[in-house]
């Protein structure tokens, strides 16, 4: 369970102070569908990026599973985004110069200890899962924007993890496989209980999700407009 | 198990930098190229230093450990050292003539008294010339030196006090001038455009001047080619090791009655190799302190490239920051890529400088040791840590979520 609590998130431009989330609180369940919907600018992703653990607020209270992540060391935090955590991004965010395999396996690289699986059989064992087993040993750049997001998926999902933020993940798909995405998504929420936030601008994605937070001007309203 | 969870990530590591230099071949190339050249500088300086250091402490060494050397000015003299008095002892002091060696071969547990001047000559036959040294000297000289007969004989005892102008070439000057050095015995030789008879020649003993040298009676050098009648050293042969130091003190004690104490220093083969070690102490750091110029301009290089990279590859941190990886992972990927790349230029640049040792070695007494080995290796890699840690610790410091939207 995620638990954010009046948290500030502030930005100094010039003189000026932006606030990308003001006084934000809600509460995510785990294996939850969730969207959180907003125009561009409206600090979707900057509320994202903080329950990824990829930013930290400048105020509030953020729990995970009870726990008070902001209090977290380096390693900590790390290690919650390596085995808790999985992104999927707009830009798939995959490493040009390793194999998709590789990509897929990379994780398990940065976990300390000792896993429970063999990385790169289960990293072929996703991506066969997700029709990507004749491109294993391809590049991201010499594969299509669908076939790279299906990566990330795989990727995202090699540490077993129990949230998937996934930011626009059909940002950059035309709408026959943005919706080959979301069907994935949808289906891995299904099947494994995994909670899905899905970050996105459009009423349409957002309507195919169990629960809709409305995001404007870096607050939680209570409609989209 | 735990083990080879770590050595897959070492591989990993490893496997990664060498990917990326792959990728970068030029640039790899360039960056390393830095730290191989001053590797190179560094081990071939020592290779140097210390191949002329054992050239001449060997060449004291066989000298044998019965012997003072008594030399003008206080060279070697105990309290001075290797320092500042070093260079000053040679230019004054005494000169040292044929009452000395009378002076020194009156001391109890002498055994021989060898005076030396030298000089360099050209030598004529009647077709060739060559340039060399006359040693004008005594018969106990061959035994000195050790000196081994390879024709002829020896000059005697009464070729020194007869004057004869009688000469025993050194292998190396035979050739010069004879083609076959065993011909040269009974023929003669001009030097000053005074005629030596040859009555001998040695053997190599691998020593550029000894083998290139006339050794002449010092009686007969006077006159024409040393016209001072001076002794540039002389050497005492003590009775044994256990006389040397009454020898010594003895010595001392009769030169004072005619010099000065700092005219003249009666010195042990034991204190002259002391010095020598405390020269080449001093000239070996100065050889290193010059290579390790080149190895810290290397060493920038790596930083340079390295801070490069690190803007490169902002957004793969971001990346690699997102699915895991802690600071730590990140700065030890940067630093072991640092450390990797000078390290294989580290070990390039010992491979060309044994090459190189090898082929200077033909002509000059070089030798690669261990140490330099070591010292080349750890330098490189502490070049890596040092040079590579601030741009690997930017890396680190990136924020995730800059890095990862960087373009």
């Amino acid at each position: 369970m995620i638990k954010l609590q009046n948290v500030y998130k502030t930005y100094t431009l010039g003189d000026d102070e932006v606030k990308a989330v003001d006084n934000a609180s809600l509460i995510i369940k785990k294996g939850e569908y969730v969207s959180i919907l907003g125009t561009s600018g409206s600090g979707k992703s900057t509320l994202m990026h903080i329950i990824g653990l990829l930013d930290k607020p400048t105020s509030g209270k953020f729990e995970v599973n009870g726990k008070n992540i902001l209090s977290f060391s380096d390693d900590q935090i790390s290690r919650f985004r390596n085995t808790y955590v999985g992104f999927v991004f707009q830009q798939f965010n995959l490493i040009n110069k390793l194999t998709v395999l590789e990509n897929v396996a990379l994780p398990a690289m940065y976990f300390k200890g000792k896993l429970d699986f063999d990385p790169t059989k289960r990293a072929e064992e996703l991506l066969i899962k997700f029709g990507m087993g004749k491109r294993l040993n391809f590049y991201p750049n010499k594969i299509s924007g669908g076939q790279q997001q299906r990566v990330a998926i795989a990727r995202s999902l090699i540490m077993k993890p129990e949230l998937i933020l996934a930011d626009e993940p059909t940002g950059n798909l035309d709408s026959k496989t943005g919706d080959e995405i979301l069907d994935i998504l949808e289906d891995l929420n299904k099947k494994i209980g995994v909670t899905v936030v899905l970050v996105t601008h459009e009423k349409n994605v957002a309507d195919r999700t169990n629960r809709k937070i409305y995001i404007r001007d870096g607050k939680i309203v209570d409609k989209y407009l | 198990m735990i083990n080879t969870y770590k050595m897959e990530k070492y591989k990993y590591l490893i496997k990664a930098s060498f990917d990326d230099f792959r990728r970068n071949k030029i640039r790899t190339l360039l960056t390393s190229l830095g730290i191989m050249v001053g590797v190179l500088s560094v081990v071939l300086l020592i290779a140097l230093g210390l191949g002329l250091k054992n050239y001449i402490q060997g060449q004291f060494e066989s000298l044998g450990a019965n012997l003072l050397i008594i030399f003008p000015g206080n060279v070697f003299s105990e309290g001075s050292g290797a320092g500042g008095n070093f260079g000053a002892g040679f230019a004054g002091g005494a000169s040292f003539d044929e009452k000395d060696v009378r002076t020194l071969s009156k001391v109890p547990d002498v055994n021989y008294v060898v005076p030396m001047f030298m000089k360099s000559l050209n030598f004529e036959t009647g077709k060739e010339k060559a340039v060399g040294y006359v040693m004008g000297t005594s018969e106990d000289v061959f035994n000195l030196l050790n000196l081994e007969i390879m024709e002829g004989r020896e000059f005697s005892k009464s070729d020194v006090l007869g004057k004869s102008k009688k000469a025993v070439l050194g292998q190396t000057l035979a050739e010069d001038l004879f083609f076959d050095p065993k011909s040269a015995v009974g023929k003669t030789i001009k030097a000053n455009d005074q005629r030596y008879q040859i009555i001998g020649v040695v053997k190599k003993k691998g020593d550029r001047e000894m083998d290139g040298s006339a050794f002449v009676p010092y009686t007969a050098t006077f006159g024409n080619i040393n016209p001072d009648k001076t002794f540039f050293t002389i050497y005492l042969g003590a009775s044994s090791e256990k006389t040397i130091q009454t020898v010594k003190v003895a010595a001392k004690e009769a030169l004072l009655k005619r010099y000065e104490e700092d005219d003249f220093s009666v010195t042990e083969q034991s204190q002259i190799l002391s010095s020598i070690n405390q020269i080449f102490a001093i000239i070996n750091t100065i050889l290193i302190a010059i290579g390790s110029i080149s190895l810290f301009v290397g060493g920038i290089g790596i930083m340079n490239i390295m801070y490069a990279t690190v803007t490169e590859r902002t957004k793969e941190i971001g990346i690699r920051r997102a699915i895991g990886a802690t600071e730590k992972d990140i700065l030890v990927q940067f630093l072991s890529e640092s450390i990797i790349l000078s390290l294989l230029g580290g070990i390039v640049g010992l491979i060309l400088s044994a090459l190189i040792v090898a082929i200077i070695r033909i002509f000059f007494p070089a030798s690669l040791n261990l140490i330099a080995i070591l010292v080349a290796l750890v330098v490189s890699s502490a070049i890596g840590i040092i040079f590579g840690v601030f741009p690997a610790k930017r890396a680190a410091s990136l924020s995730p979520i800059e890095a990862i939207r960087y373009e």
